[in-house]
């Protein structure tokens, strides 16, 4: 059976962190540095979020959306699809396939809400156009293991269901960087977890030994999130606006 | 992914990313029509290999990539199972217009794009066409083992087919059958209480919970399909044709029975229970009917077509029946004798051509006797068209085309959105939940293809390509007084951390097992 993670497209397609955090020959041209693209990614994950809270879908369409950016710029230069266009098409994909569907002239609307600049505004056929070059770079696989299905089952089994909001609040986080990309969902989910856990001071280290996991990667997963974390405050305005601009010719 | 080593431009697309173009295929001849466009048979050119292509109509859609499309690459791809078809590739065609700067060119898409699927040599319903042919008591069991199997994956996969009938049963040459055309199967997961479309199956596969107007429903819907498709392949014939919905009801009353509280509780809160609700009670002939079906087929078929959807048999029971365990049992499918390809698109198609000719020569002996023996039958085409202008007898020779073994594939128009003005949006005539019929029988007429042909006839296009589910395309058949035909309506109920919470609603539905 192939319909679960394990067998999935998705779980045999990980990668490494270093498949992820490579910058395309012509972006290296631009001057987009490793630090400017995950700076961008950050961003319009931002983006996709906010225009998802507009729109109003539900937090796995949102989650779907950040995956399918992410997957196509591990395939293609960020400066070859604007990602101010990529970002709105992919949750317009993300919306069909998660079934909640959000019509294109809505997102337009929101966009032009959203953003006075004009960099940002697309209509509705460029958004159609891009969703066929998405559908393309993703090789139509559209369904993504998201590690919110785990979440609430095991928040249960370790008896933090109190800490659920927190832990949902980190998992959703995850999805600004790639680790969504690099791990299976249920991994981050633990990660989020301990992460969970230290900040409780609750101690559930006989927990975490009794399950079959490899806890070397969980924590690895928790020390990556506590480093965006850290590095999160450093971003500024200036600094996201000063990757963006290297985008435009 | 491949950069271009530097000093040299990245010209050319990374080989490893993206599809490839249809020209890999070579198109050898039109073998069906799917849900939202043809499918047709081909060669791979590079390997020799045949595959059936299934063309993706995009022109026209409002709401780019059709999210009808969009479910079915979604299922094929998750679900791998050998009686259920391989979506091998997706390929798209060079219609695509793009400059040199990757810029959209500003029109839409325009090209097409292509499911490439294994190839398949018969589907059920062509197979069984074939004149002269009888299966044997082995050969069916062994299909019907195939059929349960299959959609036993689908539904512990939790994905509706919510079309299943002969045409949509694949069989190849060493006799496996698979499930295919998922273009109105939908997932039922983390959706436990979502509102699906009652305007679904092909009518006369149709359940009675559908015909009354359920939103909420499980795998029971497939399952009262393959009772149908059992039945018909022990009776010779299709068992209950019906023309439009109120009459399939009819029919299944008449053979099932009445529904009521006592044999199908909470019946009488389905919504068109009242509307439907026959006159005088009637029995369940279905024992009567069928008498002449060995008992355990009898049992079988029984459990198969319970009005009452939470005690019709599940596949995984079936399976396990008295049927498929008792002498003579099912066959290997490898032993079955190899046919000549045939598809019901196919078969028709050759039964139209002769009766054709049949009425050609009938009318040339008329009006040219001494022409008919020597005329090869191209020629006689050649001549049909010739003649259509003035000879006044052509409309009695396209009567027999039409009405002929009419798929209701045929009569549907593929992909085609007739734009918003084709819902009937013209309020709601007392006519009642029907109200549209009157549209649909004028698609049927202005096509030329008048409702009573061999196909079930297709009230409403529900199995249109943009029934009521696109949203996006269609117009077909959507009563206007059906609230939740947009059965997105119902995607916020899911949202949040609560979303895994099993619906108690669909309980009564039995979706639990």
């Amino acid at each position: 059976m192939a319909a679960n993670f394990w067998t999935s497209s998705q779980c045999k397609q990980l990668l490494d962190p270093e498949e992820v955090d490579v910058v395309h020959q012509i972006d290296r041209e631009r001057g987009i540095t490793l630090e400017d693209f995950k700076l961008i990614k950050l961003h319009m994950s931002n983006y996709i979020a906010k225009l998802a809270q507009n729109v109003k879908v539900r937090q796995r369409v949102v989650a779907s959306a950040i995956t399918y950016m992410r997957r196509v710029y591990v395939r293609r230069p960020i400066t070859e699809y604007d990602p101010r266009l990529v970002a709105p098409a992919c949750l317009y994909l993300a919306s069909k396939a998660e079934e909640s569907t959000v019509q294109a002239r809505l997102l337009v609307f929101y966009i032009k809400k959203l953003y006075s600049d004009d960099k940002y505004r697309y209509e509705i056929k460029d958004i159609l156009e891009m969703e066929m070059k998405i559908l393309e770079a993703l090789n139509y696989y559209l369904v993504v293991f998201h590690p919110y299905r785990s979440l609430s089952q095991l928040l249960q089994d370790v008896g933090m269901t109190d800490a659920t909001q927190l832990t949902w609040g980190i998992v959703n986080d995850t999805y600004k960087t790639d680790l969504i990309l690099v791990h299976p969902p249920h991994l981050i989910a633990l990660a989020c977890i301990y992460i969970a856990s230290v900040l409780k001071e609750k101690e559930n280290t006989g927990w975490f030994e009794e399950l079959r996991v490899d806890m070397n990667v969980v924590k690895n997963i928790a020390m990556e999130m506590l480093d965006f974390y850290d590095s999160h405050k450093m971003i500024t305005d200036e600094r996201v606006s000063a990757a963006m601009m290297k985008l435009n010719r | 992914m491949a950069a271009a080593a530097p000093g040299q431009l990245n010209l050319e697309e990374s080989p490893s990313w993206g599809s490839r173009s249809v020209e890999c295929f070579e198109k050898l001849e039109q073998i069906g029509e799917g849900t939202y466009g043809q499918v047709y048979m081909a060669k791979e050119k590079r390997t020799g290999e045949v595959v059936a292509l299934k063309k993706i109509r995009m022109d026209n859609e409002k709401e780019g990539f059709p999210i009808t499309a969009i479910r079915e690459i979604k299922i094929l791809k998750k679900l791998q199972h050998e009686n259920v078809i391989k979506l091998k590739e997706i390929v798209t065609s060079p219609g695509r217009e793009v400059d040199e700067q990757g810029k959209p060119d500003g029109n839409r898409y325009k090209g097409s794009i292509y499911m490439v699927f294994e190839y398949m040599d018969h589907d059920l319903t062509g197979l069984a066409d074939r004149p002269g042919l009888r299966f044997t008591i082995p050969q069916i069991k062994c299909y019907m083992r195939q059929l349960l199997t299959g959609l036993h994956y689908c539904h512990v996969n939790q994905v509706l087919h919510r079309d299943i009938k002969g045409s949509n049963l694949l069989i190849d040459n060493e006799g496996n059958l698979k499930l295919a055309d998922f273009g109105l199967a939908r997932s039922f997961s983390g959706d436990h209480n979502a509102n699906l479309t009652n305007r679904v199956i092909t009518l006369w596969y149709r359940p009675p919970e559908l015909l009354l107007g359920a939103t909420k429903y499980g795998p029971a819907v497939d399952m009262w399909s393959v009772g149908c498709i059992f039945a018909e392949l022990l009776n010779g014939k299709p068992i209950l044709p019906g023309k439009n919905e109120p009459e399939q009801l009819n029919k299944i009353f008449e053979l099932c029975g009445t529904p009521d509280e006592i044999n199908w509780p909470g019946v009488s809160k389905i919504p068109w229970y009242n509307k439907f609700k026959p006159a005088r009670p009637m029995k369940r002939r279905l024992r009567e009917v069928f008498r002449h079906f060995d008992r355990h087929a009898m049992d079988l078929l029984d459990k198969m077509l319970m009005l009452d959807p939470s005690q019709r048999i599940a596949a995984r029971e079936a399976l396990d029946a008295e049927y498929f365990w008792t002498e003579p049992l099912p066959c290997d499918p490898k032993s079955l004798p190899k046919y000549e390809s045939s598809h019901e698109f196919q078969t028709k198609k050759k039964r139209q051509q002769q009766r054709q000719n049949e009425e050609m020569a009938k009318r040339q002996k008329l009006q040219h006797p001494q022409q008919h023996s020597r005329l090869p039958p191209i020629q006689q085409q050649g001549q049909s068209q010739h003649w259509t202008g003035p000879n006044h007898h052509l409309n009695a020779s396209h009567n027999p085309l039409s009405s002929g073994p009419n798929h209701h594939q045929y009569g549907k128009p593929h992909g085609g959105p007739g734009g918003p003005n084709r819902y009937p949006q013209s309020g709601n005539p007392s006519g009642g939940f029907y109200s549209d019929r009157g549209a649909q029988g004028g698609n049927y007429s202005s096509g030329g293809y008048p409702p009573q042909g061999r196909g079930p006839p297709y009230p409403g296009g529900a199995v249109g390509p943009s029934g009521p589910r696109g949203g996006a395309a269609g117009g077909y058949g959507v009563p206007p007084n059906y609230p939740q035909s947009n059965q997105y309506g119902g995607s916020g109920a899911g949202r949040g951390p609560n979303s895994s919470m099993p619906g108690n609603r669909n309980q009564q539905y039995g979706w639990q097992q």
